[in-house]
């Protein structure tokens, strides 16, 4: 008997727990996939404080934990609530796409956040531009090269983040399509980190010693160029090539301090999207009648030893 | 004495269900959010997979065993119904292939079913140890199986996406849930294989001196086990659009959870298909309601856990009394 | 010999009851210093309830012990080693990973002052106990590397670490060759004239008589007598183990015994050796002897739980070789096992699902069971075991002991077997009730089917049977006509000395 009032008391406890009281706030529901990766870490902390400069706005966050099943379950619990903006950073593509499809028409504004579903059911989709990014990496590679060897020519090494993800792909391919015009420059080692700082570390070894002369490294994530860059660094040899990556994320683990610090020659920051998103969601919020664009893209900036402390103050 | 058990676990079901309602949001128009005809067939959706595992898992519970393979018996089903159902095989209706996939997936996940079991009866190794291997190796078959890439199961026109587009309808879902428990708990109460179960699970020594068909029900338990997991699997598949080498992690944790929360004890030889349906609709009315307050989902499991340990405990005591 | 005339233990008046049977009723014994002294009786009559009791394992309901004259209460093991009491127990309790070392300190009050473990001081401790009982192995030897003897006289070594002045010894032969008896028998005298008493718990006359001073003999829980060994012979010992009277007349049924329903010639297994016998249709043929003689070890044989090695047993005129219980029932053969509890009863459920779960496959192979049918089959039945105020859907774990073993007997009634084999049927069930399954029993036997019944007790077996077989050690000691033949005769049997086979 007892042990069923410690149950009453813990669902009157519940009850305390989540949602508070006063006037109705404007519900802003994210469903964010990872909450554990720092890339996503970023986007959560970036998302809450910008909308806590809108005091009438109530911000919820659920984490998916990378379960495709969990975030249909919690986008289906937000449908429920009658969110005023939906925002969802999708785990994957083909399960996600029903349940946005729902939200989308029974009224709800969608902002799909840096991954893409298979069919277009969101308000808007706000991405950025891998491939730009990777076009951008081969042009800085083509002009490092150029300038330390007197021509287009070299050995580069490349770190590469899970096969079959967008992101990975267009990183690879856009860079290609600038590499490829260049026959002297050679991609001579290419491995797969998983964007994993320990496993880049392994690749880089095994790579530094299969090639006795490495120019450039481009890892297709930060993490991954720190990684390799510790290998070097274990077998004496970080000044003999350079480090890119890409992320660009700000704060003292982030890829900008990596590029002040010296350990990244440069890096390609990998937008949030969460200031777009804020801005098109407050229109959305506030302007009855806004119609946003389908798609926004948002461009990437270099960062380089130059202008990472100016960067590294404005992402705060 | 057994219909005691039922209902304290149909009063807990009970109680939660009044707390949900008094802690529920309110919708704009004033109708309690919790309440609403779409949030209560969601919650069936939602537990409708391990719903279907946990009725399989009773049974196996109950022979005073255990399964801790589903999981990955799940996302290997998935797996085989993704690759069937995207084959190019022109020239078959699509409700050929889907026949074929379905086949293939529940066919498969019972076989690797009866192997847990013929292992289990025939060289006398502990459940938990076989299904833990079980566990790793069937992981690793649907990662092998799968290239560990992910299957999409489309939304154009084809075989795949007519199969996704009428399997995932939540009447076609938690139909198959009620259908499959009302089936086994007919079997579990009515059949001599159910009582054979039981008997197995209260007392094998006693059950092997009665001359019970102790071998051949254990496999069948497992066997059943696979089965139920490749159809829950096969729904997994068009739910979420995708055959997925790593669906269904810790799944097994969830569907032991619903047995045992429905009064089932896990040393065997006392339990109810109505207590695992009891069980499940708990599970899945405390995280809706958890979801609905916006509870971070880190608590979520914190509060499982606390559940399942007030579950167990509150059995123990009217047991003792 | 003896020392002086205080005794180094005595205990009076010790009662102890188990589940509502009375183990002991006012029992007393008295043990002086640097004496031998056996304590034997029947199976169940209390021994190894008394023992448990000096030694502080089972605490008695009321007892007055007195320790060298002073009055004490062995409240735990280990009070008991403070005393100075040990015990060396049939099923010996060392630890099989671990050295001989760590066997003889491990619990030790003394050796454990500090929390590390030192190897030298250990290896000396033992070295001078393992001499003392003449082992010369080394003290680090994993205790599961010895054989048995050896493992023996560690437990007693372990007992003199302590420095016992009174070890208690149960069924200490059980395990032995002849020379290893030898070998214990001159350590139990170094230790008598060392001034240790020895308490020699066991069932074979011919060493009690050759080792101990003093013999005291239990009966149904309670002390028949003491005696001198010098004084006395097997025969009054034997009379006075078994001298309770016999209820009244013979129960089993008159008329001459059918034709041989089984035949078992020369079987053997691993704890079996040759036993021949016949039953006939319509005989109850009683299976007497000691504890650990064979007679659960036969029933299991029979039942397809133990691999016949040799010899062979045929059922109604064929080969029956059976591979399991399941097997076995085919062949119309039952058996209820000696622990209801453990082996015969699914205790979370009803009356009438025990009753009915052997015979579940007649009634619906892998199909739909009929409650009705169920209920109309094994109602008859049930009736027929007159249980008290039990409905067939009340749980049976709520009925009595002997509620229950009427239920187990439905059951076996029920799959109509030609022979039955019992194991101890009345253990542990109130007088109404073991009369009741005497009729039952003797229903069986009119029935026309035969009957094998195991029981410790001797006036049970010459009331209920036509023929008595008698085990002893896994051989056939006898059989003997239960109309003619008097308990003392049936534990000679059982207790002599085996003839070599």
């Amino acid at each position: 008997m007892r042990l069923t009032w410690v149950v009453v008391g813990i669902g009157l406890a519940l009850a305390g727990c989540g949602g508070s009281s006063g006037p109705r706030k404007k519900l802003v529901a994210f469903s964010q996939c990872n909450n554990s990766e720092p890339y996503r870490a970023a986007q959560n902390a970036r998302l809450t404080k910008l909308l806590a400069a809108q005091p009438d706005v109530q911000l919820v966050i659920a984490d998916a934990q990378q379960d495709n099943s969990k975030q249909i379950g919690q986008i289906e619990a937000f449908i429920r609530q009658k969110p005023d903006l939906l925002i969802v950073a999708p785990n994957e593509r083909a399960p996600l796409t029903e349940v946005m499809g729902r939200a989308f028409h029974a009224g709800i504004p969608v902002i799909c956040l840096e991954r893409d579903i298979v069919q277009p059911n969101y308000t808007s989709y706000i991405r950025s531009d891998n491939r730009e990014i990777g076009r951008m990496a081969g042009q800085y590679i083509v002009d490092y090269l150029t300038k330390k060897n007197g021509a287009p020519r070299g050995n580069i090494v490349q770190i590469r983040g899970l096969l079959g993800v967008e992101g990975e792909i267009n990183r690879y391919e856009g860079a290609q399509e600038v590499l490829a015009k260049y026959p002297g420059i050679r991609t001579v080692h290419e491995a797969v980190a998983d964007w994993i700082q320990a496993k880049a570390k392994d690749r880089m070894t095994e790579a530094l010693r299969a090639e006795p002369k490495i120019d450039v490294v481009y890892a297709h994530n930060d993490p991954m160029a720190v990684g390799a860059y510790l290998a070097a660094k274990d077998l004496g040899r970080e000044k003999e090539m350079i480090f890119i990556g890409v992320d660009g994320l700000s704060g003292p683990g982030g890829g900008i301090q990596k590029v002040a610090d010296g350990i990244l020659a440069a890096t390609f920051v990998y937008p949030l999207c969460v200031d777009k998103a804020v801005e098109i969601g407050t229109r959305i919020l506030r302007e009855p009648g806004f119609q946003p664009e389908k798609v926004y893209t948002i461009n990437s900036v270099m960062v380089t030893p130059e202008n990472a402390a100016r960067l590294e103050k404005a992402a705060e | 004495m057994k219909r005691l058990r039922k209902l304290k676990s149909v009063l807990g079901l009970a109680g939660i269900i009044l707390i949900a309602i008094l802690v529920s949001p309110v919708a704009a128009d004033g109708s309690n959010i919790f309440l609403q005809a779409g949030n209560l067939t969601d919650v069936l959706r939602q537990m409708s997979v391990i719903g279907i595992i946990a009725v399989a898992m009773t049974f196996v519970i109950l022979t005073a065993g255990i399964d801790l393979s589903v999981g990955s018996i799940l996302a290997f089903a998935t797996c085989l119904t993704g690759m069937f159902i995207t084959r190019s095989s022109p020239g078959s209706s699509h409700f050929a292939q889907a026949a074929l996939a379905v086949t293939v997936a529940v066919g498969a996940s019972a076989l690797v079913g009866a192997a847990n079991g013929v292992v289990i009866s025939a060289f006398r190794i502990q459940p938990f140890i076989v299904s833990l291997a079980s566990m790793i190796g069937v992981r690793g078959l649907a990662k092998w199986l799968s290239k560990n890439e992910n299957i999409d199961i489309g939304f154009g026109s084809d075989a795949a996406a007519s199969f996704a587009g009428f399997v995932n309808q939540k009447v076609v879902i938690v139909g198959a849930f009620a259908v499959l428990a009302a089936i086994f708990w007919i079997v579990l109460d009515r059949t001599v294989f159910g009582r054979y179960v039981r008997a197995i699970g209260d007392n094998e020594k006693a059950g092997r001196y009665s001359g019970l068909p102790i071998r051949s029900v254990k496999i069948a338990v497992y066997t059943l086990s696979g089965l139920l997991t490749g159809i829950a699997g096969v729904l997994y598949a068009a739910e979420n659009h995708q055959g997925n080498p790593n669906a269904g992690v810790a799944y097994e944790l969830d569907a032991i959870a619903a047995v045992v929360i429905g009064g089932t004890s896990l040393m065997g030889g006392s339990g109810s298909i109505a207590g695992t349906i009891v069980g499940t609709l708990i599970m899945g009315v405390l995280t809706n309601i958890l979801r609905l307050r916006n509870v971070d989902s880190n608590v979520e499991m914190m509060v499982k856990a606390v559940i399942i340990v007030l579950a167990v405990a509150i059995q123990k005591s009217e047991k003792a009394e | 010999m003896s020392g002086g005339p205080e005794p180094l233990i005595q205990l009076d008046g010790v009662n102890k009851h188990y589940d509502g049977a009375q183990a002991l009723r006012d029992a007393s014994f008295s043990v002086a210093k640097g004496e031998v002294h056996a304590l034997v009786g029947e199976n169940g009559a209390g021994k190894s309830t008394l023992s448990k009791i000096i030694a502080g394992a089972v605490q008695p309901d009321a007892a007055t012990v007195r320790w060298r004259g002073e009055p004490v209460r062995i409240s735990s093991p280990i009070a008991a080693q403070r005393l100075g009491i040990g015990i060396v127990f049939q099923e010996l309790d060392l630890f099989p990973n671990l050295s001989i070392a760590e066997n003889i300190v491990i619990g030790n009050v003394r050796m454990e002052r500090s929390p590390w473990v030192n190897r030298k001081e250990l290896s000396r401790f033992c070295a001078a106990h393992l001499e003392q009982v003449g082992l010369a192995a080394s003290p680090w030897t994993l205790v599961r590397d010895l054989p048995i003897a050896h493992m023996q006289l560690v437990a007693i070594a372990r007992a003199l670490s302590f420095d016992a002045r009174l070890i208690l010894m149960d069924e200490p032969t059980s395990s032995l060759a002849d020379d290893a008896v030898d070998r214990l028998f001159a350590l139990i005298r170094r230790l008598r004239s060392a001034g240790v008493s020895v308490v020699y718990v066991s069932h074979k006359m011919k060493e009690i008589f050759e080792i101990a001073d003093r013999i005291t003999v239990l009966r149904d829980g309670s002390t028949i007598g003491t005696r001198n060994a010098a004084d006395t012979n097997i025969d009054e010992i034997i009379g006075m183990m078994v001298g309770r009277a016999i209820g009244s007349e013979s129960l089993a049924p008159s008329g001459p015994p059918g034709e041989v329903v089984l035949s078992a010639a020369g079987v053997t297994t691993q704890k079996l050796r040759g036993v021949t016998f016949d039953l006939h249709r319509g005989e109850i043929l009683g299976v007497a002897g000691l504890v650990g003689a064979g007679r659960s070890e036969l029933g299991a044989a029979l039942f397809g739980l133990d691999p016949i090695r040799g010899g062979s047993v045929h059922l109604n005129g064929r080969e029956f070789h059976p591979r399991s219980p399941a097997d076995a029932i085919r062949r119309r053969f039952g058996l209820l096992p000696e622990d209801r509890k453990l082996q015969g009863l699914m205790m979370q459920m009803s009356v009438l699902e025990n009753t009915s779960i052997a015979i579940l496959g007649r009634l619906a192979r892998w199909s739909f069971l009929s409650h009705s049918r169920e209920k109309g089959v094994a109602m008859p039945v049930l009736q027929r075991m007159a249980l008290k105020s039990a409905s067939p859907e009340a749980g049976v774990s709520s009925l009595s002991g002997g509620n229950q073993q009427k239920v187990l007997l439905a059951k076996w009634l029920l799959t109509n077997p030609d022979v039955l084999f019992l194991d101890d049927p009345t253990r542990g069930i109130d007088v109404g009730a073991k009369r009741d399954i005497y009729h039952i029993i003797q229903d069986l036997a009119g029935q026309g089917k035969g009957v094998l019944f195991v029981s410790s007790e001797l006036p049970e077996l010459l009331q209920c049977c036509h023929r008595i077989l008698v085990l002893r050690e896994g051989r056939n000691m006898g059989i003997v006509d239960a109309r003619t033949a008097t308990q003392e005769q049936i534990m000679k049997l059982a207790t002599a000395e085996p003839v070599a086979a």
